[in-house]
């Protein structure tokens, strides 16, 4: 038993290495610097530690984090849906392994670019000039171009959507693939029709794909503040954008204080998702 | 072949929707990349030509695209291979309990899920104070690799969570090390998924913006490089150079599916399935 | 004396020896080795362009490695990062914010050759003798400090200088004329109805305040007492009279890094906004027409200068100090106003550019032949004239200066709330 725990220890070293350095330290020095007093740092005189309590009395930071989980719960369902159809075609009907690590490969190719250049290519796409509604106007569908396309808190769903879905396909697919398919025939056989083999089968049994899915999606939608701002136009705030805002200002107690908040409350969701599913188990 | 069922054509209409919206920007970028010299990077088109190819192979007013590149394209690889050992490595060990696992574990999502820019900040803040300076290839190696093992570790879980115990058995009845166990089981099993993580990897490390940001010392990767010039003037060579990726990855693509499918006809010859249905 | 040679050859090339031997700062250092320094500077992509840091190595000998940041990147490293860079490329609201760290050390003005030909504006804060200071963050107000080490600044001309000027500028309202067709002439415009869902504001809180506090003003809702030291009150109403446009859908986005702005005016998604000199120019590169209308009510004005990192020392520092000399010995002067900017010590800058040139960007005259970019696109027909006239009709017009106010926090708070909103 002490053998076999050394063991594990070694094996886990170099991970517990670079989080100890790369994590938890720089965490808790940003703690500690949010909480040095004037004289020693010297940003501001006035410092002040009522940061929690501006962040809580503060109705704009409702707001936002009210906006964020919206944002997040908006672009979880639509990630989920999309990504679990995606998932179910790669893993049920395309045939052979080779076409699905095609159809695979091809889906990551686009994310290859630079994601601010793929920002940049959302204005001539989506723009009041853009291509979408030239061709819209050109196959005589409207008039007048569509303003909401671009600027909105449509775009900064789409752009998610565009950016996330796959780390729901991922994961959905892997769960699938595991999925026996007698299991699948025994139901057939047994009389189930295809709704009924969906929902009695695959999806109970793709749900550990589902769970880290959605920890992938709603971890990085929740802490998210470039997309925010690019494809809001900067008219919308996230959570994230008042940390960077506040960083950008050297606000850092005003950060820090958001950023714990947030920290806390996307541990506690993934927590209680976590306790749904044990992942480490059933993934 | 048995007939496919109408809800193939359903599903693959969807897929096929999907690959458009996902390709819309990519799109857009690729005809945008052949604006004429006088054009910018919104439409109208003035134009069509080759000049932003050729530019991006030139000297920009602001900003190293090429310098840059060979930065991020190193980090890349770095992060890569090291998100493979270690969480190849992390992933043996969480496959029994230890004491400290469950804090580990915690520790793995808390890294997935702390927003990115306190790690930028706080990990140069951290060089900083303690006078080892950051630099790309330290600070901004480790900060980016918090963001890459999580996802490293989650997909080694889901590999070894799944796997047969009875093969490495056999192998260790028949007399082999614990190395032999692994250099000739244990490894060739999860190859496939091997190949995930590293392309995980390398794509997280190669477009990191957010924990990148502060680290990366006095030198940019791609990324910052071009979020930094765009605070100037920028033109289409951005696109071109978008395009260029594109059409470097869809090769890469092929040569994969081509190589696949030797290495299927070879199988198919000599009749092995070894490595089959794991993926 | 090779640094003399380099300097006598150019200037031969320009044909003007007699004026410029006298500006040629005075030899320091000279040691072979300086060659072998390089020198890090980091900056927004504003003014790290590749062509000053070949000129350096082609003038000077040593290597100046540039690094282009957004403007917040900037601000942090600056402030928590001083071992990433040499040089600091910052506007001078920022080194307000970044001098009190300590992570950035004075200069020495007795080194510096050209000091007395720098725009009054960054010494005194007068840009003629009889002129009135603007409000807000004026350059020569975080410009000097007591002495090497101290974190306060001095109310005058002390003999250390925190930054050394390079470039500034006076900013208005760009417009689209084929869009709007009649004559703007106040900042009150920006929040016309007229340009409901046309309009934009940068996203740089305290550079935007001010371009909102000259449309309060100009609208007559707000008097203030100083628009570059609001008071709390203040900054409620004029946020307030931004929100509520806001919610109107006034604007079509806001826009926070240069190339965003060029893009929103280019495409057409944007016919008004608060917009930079050179972004109208690249606007205009593109065949789309676009005016930096200039406003009865004046300008907002910035400026931006090098400092030195605090842990530069040695033979790098005596390079740094070479640097310095050199940047405000003309060339890089000369090829910043081709881009629409002012140079700091405009005399020398005279002697790189051509006499047509200087007319058109600096003494507000009608071109001559084409005006040239420095990329050698053509950007103005002959008989064009530089929006808003001379140097001294811009910068003599200037209302207030890129702020960091005392209610500086508070001010950052609001602004979240806007962009919340």
């Amino acid at each position: 038993m002490r053998r076999a725990n050394l063991n594990s220890w070694l094996l886990a070293a170099p991970l517990t290495g670079v989080l100890v350095v790369f994590l938890v330290l720089p965490i808790l020095l940003i703690v500690a610097v949010s909480f040095w007093s004037s004289n020693e740092f010297s940003f501001y005189p006035d410092f002040q530690f009522g940061n929690y309590e501006y962040l809580f009395g503060s109705s704009v930071a409702w707001k936002v984090f009210g906006l964020t989980f919206m944002m997040t719960a908006i672009v979880w369902a639509l990630t989920l849906v999309i990504g679990f159809t995606i998932a179910f075609f790669l893993a049920f009907h395309v045939r052979t392994q080779k076409w699905q690590m095609v159809l695979f490969l091809l889906t990551t190719i686009p994310f290859w670019t630079s994601n601010i250049i793929r920002m940049i290519s959302w204005i001539p796409l989506l723009g009041k000039n853009g291509l979408v509604n030239q061709t819209l106007i050109g196959a005589g569908i409207i008039n007048e171009p569509i303003q909401w396309l671009l600027y909105s808190s449509f775009s900064v769903c789409l752009a998610f959507v565009h950016l996330y879905t796959l780390f729901m396909v991922v994961p959905i697919f892997n769960t699938m693939m595991r999925i026996d398919k007698s299991l699948i025939e025994a139901a057939r056989d047994g009389g189930a029709n295809g709704f009924q083999i969906l929902t009695n089968v695959i999806i109970p049994l793709s749900k550990p794909g589902i769970m880290i899915g959605s920890i992938f999606v709603i971890a990085l939608v929740m802490s998210d503040f470039v997309t925010t701002r690019f494809m809001s136009g900067s008219q919308l705030a996230n959570v994230g954008r008042l940390i960077s805002n506040d960083i950008g200002l050297l606000q850092y107690p005003s950060a820090a204080a958001t950023a714990v908040v947030l920290l806390v409350t996307v541990l506690l969701m993934i927590g209680a998702m976590l306790r749904l599913v044990d992942i480490r188990k059933e993934l | 072949m048995e007939k496919r069922p109408a809800s193939f054509y359903i599903l693959g209409t969807f897929f096929a929707l999907f690959m458009l919206f996902l390709y819309g920007p990519t799109i857009t970028i690729a005809i945008l990349s052949f604006q004429g010299p006088g054009g910018g990077l919104t439409f109208p088109m003035r134009g069509l030509s080759l000049n932003w190819f050729r530019e991006l192979f030139m000297e920009q007013a602001v900003g190293d695209i090429w310098g840059s590149f060979r930065r991020s394209l190193t980090l890349g690889l770095m992060v890569m291979v090291t998100t493979v050992v270690v969480s190849v490595m992390a992933g043996l060990a969480f496959r029994r309990r230890f004491p400290g696992s469950t804090v580990l574990f915690y520790l793995v999502i808390g890294a997935l899920v702390i927003p990115s820019i306190l790690v930028s900040l706080g990990v140069g803040l951290l060089f900083d104070r303690t006078g080892i300076g950051s630099h790309w290839a330290t600070s901004a190696f480790g900060a980016q690799l918090t963001w890459t093992l999580p996802f490293g570790i989650l997909i080694m879980f889901a590999v070894f969570n799944r796997f047969n115990p009875a093969y490495e058995e056999a192998a260790r009845d028949q007399g082999a090390s614990t190395g032999q166990v692994f250099a000739h089981v244990v490894l060739p099993l999860i190859a496939p998924a091997l190949v995930g993580v590293a392309l995980f990897g390398f794509t997280l490390s190669y477009d990191e913006i957010a924990r990148t940001i502060l680290v990366s010392g006095s030198r940019n990767t791609l990324p910052l490089e071009i979020w930094g010039m765009t605070t100037n003037v920028t033109t289409p060579v951005l696109y071109a150079l978008g395009t260029l990726t594109t059409i470097f990855s869809l090769s890469l693509v092929v040569l994969v599916i081509l190589s696949v499918t030797i290495m299927q006809r070879r199988r198919a010859r000599n009749g092995s399935d070894a490595g089959r249905g794991l993926v | 004396m090779s640094k003399i040679h380099y300097s006598r050859r150019n200037v031969l090339k320009g044909g003007v020896a007699a004026v410029a031997a006298s500006t040629l700062p005075a030899p320091m250092i000279w040691a072979q080795n300086i060659k072998d320094v390089v020198l890090r500077q980091a900056g927004t992509g504003v003014s790290a362009f590749n062509e000053v840091a070949a000129k350096v190595k082609e003038d000077l000998g040593f290597t100046l490695e540039m690094t282009a940041l957004d403007s917040d990147a900037v601000t942090q490293r600056a402030a928590t990062q001083p071992d990433s860079y040499d040089i600091a490329d910052i506007e001078y609201w920022i080194c307000k914010k970044v001098w009190p760290t300590g992570n950035l050390q004075a200069m020495d003005i007795s080194k510096i050759a050209n000091y007395d030909k720098i725009a009054g504006t960054f010494r005194d804060g007068k840009l003629t003798p009889d002129s009135v200071i603007a409000q807000g963050t004026a350059p020569h107000t975080v410009g000097f400090v007591e002495g090497p080490g101290s974190t306060t600044f001095a109310a005058q001309d002390s003999g250390w200088m925190t930054l050394i000027p390079t470039i500034y500028n006076a900013d208005t309202l760009g417009i689209r004329p084929d869009l709007i067709s009649r004559p703007i002439d106040s900042w009150a415009e920006l929040l016309n109805p007229e340009f409901k869902g046309k309009a934009s504001i940068l996203d740089i809180s305290s550079i935007g305040i001010m371009d909102m506090a000259m449309v309060c003003e100009a609208m007559g809702e707000i008097q203030y007492a100083d628009k570059g030291n609001m008071t709390r009150d203040e900054i409620d109403k004029t946020i307030g009279i931004f929100m509520e446009a806001k919610k109107n859908g006034q604007f079509r986005a806001f826009w926070k890094s240069f190339d965003e702005s060029v893009n929103l005016m280019a495409s057409g998604e944007v016919v008004i906004q608060s917009m930079w000199s050179p972004a109208i120019t690249a606007v205009r590169a593109q065949g789309v027409p676009c005016v930096y209308q200039p406003l009865k009510e004046g300008y907002r004005s910035w400026g931006g200068g090098i400092g030195l990192s605090a842990g530069l020392s040695g033979l790098p520092l005596d390079a740094a100090y070479e640097y310095i000399n050199w940047y405000l010995s003309g060339w890089v002067g000369g090829f910043l106003m081709r881009q629409g900017y002012y140079s700091a010590v405009p005399e020398t800058s005279k002697l790189f550019m051509s006499e047509d040139e200087w007319g058109f960007w600096y003494e507000g005259k009608a071109a001559a032949g084409d005006i040239v970019s420095p990329s050698g696109t053509v950007i103005e027909k002959a008989g064009a004239v530089r929006d808003g006239g001379s140097f001294l009709d811009r910068m003599g017009k200037v209302a207030c200066w890129n702020s960091v106010m005392d209610e500086n926090q508070y001010m950052v708070r609001k602004w979240n709330e806007f962009i919340a909103a």
